[in-house]
């Protein structure tokens, strides 16, 4: 019993790894809670749902499109919203406000658009899952740990060994001084919108391959997204993996003792106590610069 | 007629709702999205109260706002330590923390059942009723927390909480208690909420979680910024605006299921629009940045 549930939050770990991942990587360059991110979660699921029931593609097509759509939004939102907010000069709370307006009409679009009931992309039965040391796991939960493993070393090695990545890192540890050196800042924002809602985007997808979607089902993860991304801390990338998973080890361990409706209630508590006494996270360094 | 009664009622609560947000935000700079989540505590304890203990509607208000202004309290806590987007954060907590309770603690809220049955209140031996008696009473609480936050915000106590939203540093640099002037204006925004609360109780008789989601703090988060942070009369503005924009969606003749969803989007990109072309709102003087950062 004990082991299921911590496969179950291993699982659960792993998609809140993708889309905090994606979150931080923004949040590093742009300085602001995309939260408009949650959305593009959803997006991912219901464009796959849409190319693969309606124009009936094939499963592994519709996936490629639908993620490549979601890069595609992720940078059109910076183009047309972000970018220009902040060439005004606008402080990280007017694009924060910003994105959580994009976040409701995208949110109520979907909704308008394939109503409020449950869909499903999965073909076929449901199968039992492969038996592993004792508990159950399902194809399509293995595929949600390996893939968030490759995203994860996929993005270190980006960060760490492309001229991108030190662009990026570069832009998040200093801006001016990045623009000084000659970085083109917008150039590198941009990539971190494509890179993060594509990872949105696939994570969108796996889990509405596990447990089905519905039109807000971003909202949990862009919840649990940033919560994984503040204890975590927020300018480590292998920390906020690491947070992701000790906060779905968390909320699945913490069905052994009490009911499973007080998984969202156990992730703010862990959250406060974080922000209360630990704002910087286990391995971030720093929240932000002294105000001089 | 009872239809245009219902209409100017939910302005009324919104009204009450945004003004007292304004303060905690708009005044002093705090952006929370906590603020369901204190309309929420002030309806169901009114509400527990009148079911279970059969107390009248003065006790009940007054019990709602201190209980209500005590969690203000415990959520004005993060502002000391932390700031700007992670202090949202922290709000955003304590709001989805709040619904999980009220919706998760079954044998105490009702859960998602809700209460049912709320009494309508007796005042001085006055019973109200009718539509028109609830709107007169609600018209006293708007115009109770109007004069309350023109005091608040006219008097020294005001110029302090303008400080601390312009240049934090400077005002603790100036002798100010910056750390119990924000749980202050947290616990007097929260009995404020609470105060809502209490009314919709009594008017609607039935309560349920779902008015006190997330999306509840968004919406009045919403109505501050496009009335106009920082300024006395601007969420009054917006609330008129964005309580009878959806309703005039009614005579379009749409399907509800989509207008809901319409309602949502025009508020969403009111939200949107105004971030980009006039942070400050209508008639706001605050435009989420501080004066160092302009500077």
């Amino acid at each position: 019993m004990l082991w299921q549930l911590a496969i179950n939050g291993i699982v659960a770990g792993c998609a809140f790894a993708l889309i905090a991942m994606g979150l931080a990587l923004i949040y590093n360059v742009a300085k602001f809670f995309h939260f408009a991110h949650g959305v593009i979660f959803t997006i991912g699921a219901y464009l796959t749902f849409l190319i693969a029931n309606w124009l009936e593609l094939p499963l592994l097509a519709s996936i490629s499109i639908a993620i490549t759509a979601t890069a595609l939004i992720g940078c059109s939102l910076e183009l047309g919203v972000f970018s220009p907010l902040r060439r005004k000069g606008n402080s990280p709370l007017v694009l924060l406000l910003a994105s959580l307006g994009i976040y409701i009409i995208l949110q109520n679009l979907i909704s308008a658009v394939f109503g409020d009931d449950i869909k499903i992309i999965r073909t076929g039965a449901v199968n039992e899952g492969i038996a592993f040391l004792g508990a159950r796991v399902t194809s399509i939960q293995v595929c949600i740990i390996l893939t968030s493993l490759v995203v994860l070393a996929a993005v270190l090695v980006i960060l760490k060994g492309t001229r991108m990545g030190r662009a990026m890192r570069a832009v998040s540890n200093d801006p001016e001084l990045a623009r000084v050196c000659g970085i083109d800042s917008d150039r590198v924002v941009l990539w971190a919108f494509a890179i993060g809602s594509m990872l949105a985007g696939i994570a969108g997808i796996l889990v509405a391959l596990d447990v089905d979607m519905t039109p807000t089902m971003g909202m949990n993860a862009l919840m649990m997204g940033v919560v994984a991304v503040i204890i975590g801390g927020n300018g480590s990338i292998p920390g906020v993996a690491l947070g992701a998973l000790l906060l779905g080890m968390a909320q699945h361990l913490g069905v052994w003792r009490i009911s499973s409706q007080w998984q969202d209630a156990i992730a703010f508590v862990i959250l406060l106590a974080f922000l209360l006494f630990k704002p910087e996270g286990f391995m971030g360094k720093k929240i932000r610069k002294a105000t001089a | 007629m009872e239809y245009l009664l219902h209409i100017l009622i939910l302005i009324g609560i919104y009204v009450i709702l945004s003004v007292s947000l304004n303060l905690i935000t708009g005044y002093t700079g705090l952006l929370s999205i906590a603020h369901a989540a204190f309309y929420g505590v002030g309806a169901y304890v009114a509400a527990l109260m009148a079911l279970n203990l059969h107390s009248t509607f003065l006790v009940n208000i007054i019990c709602a706002v201190i209980v209500s202004g005590l969690l203000g309290a415990l959520v004005g806590i993060p502002s000391l330590r932390i700031r700007d987007d992670y202090f949202v954060i922290a709000t955003f907590a304590f709001q989805v923390i709040t619904f999980s309770i009220l919706n998760n603690w079954v044998s105490f809220t009702g859960g998602p059942m809700g209460l049912p049955g709320i009494p309508q209140p007796t005042i001085f031996g006055l019973q109200v009723s009718s539509h028109l008696g609830f709107l007169i009473l609600i018209a006293l609480f708007c115009a109770l927390t109007l004069w309350v936050t023109r005091r608040i915000v006219r008097s020294p106590f005001g110029r302090v909480l303008k400080a601390i939203r312009e240049d934090e540093v400077f005002a603790q640099a100036a002798g100010k208690n910056v750390a119990a002037y924000k749980i202050i204006v947290f616990v007097v925004g929260a009995g404020m909420a609470a105060m809502a609360g209490v009314m919709y109780a009594y008017y609607i008789s039935f309560i349920d979680p779902t008015s006190f989601t997330v999306m509840e703090s968004i919406f009045i988060i919403s109505i501050v910024i496009i009335g106009g942070a920082g300024s006395l009369w601007g969420p009054v503005v917006g609330a008129v605006v964005l309580v009878l924009l959806p309703e005039l969606l009614r005579f379009l003749g749409l399907p509800s299921s989509v207008a809901a969803n319409l309602r949502q989007i025009i508020y969403g990109g009111l939200l949107v629009v105004f971030m980009m072309w006039r942070p400050r709102g209508f008639l706001g003087e605050y435009a989420f940045q501080s004066k160092e950062a302009r500077e």
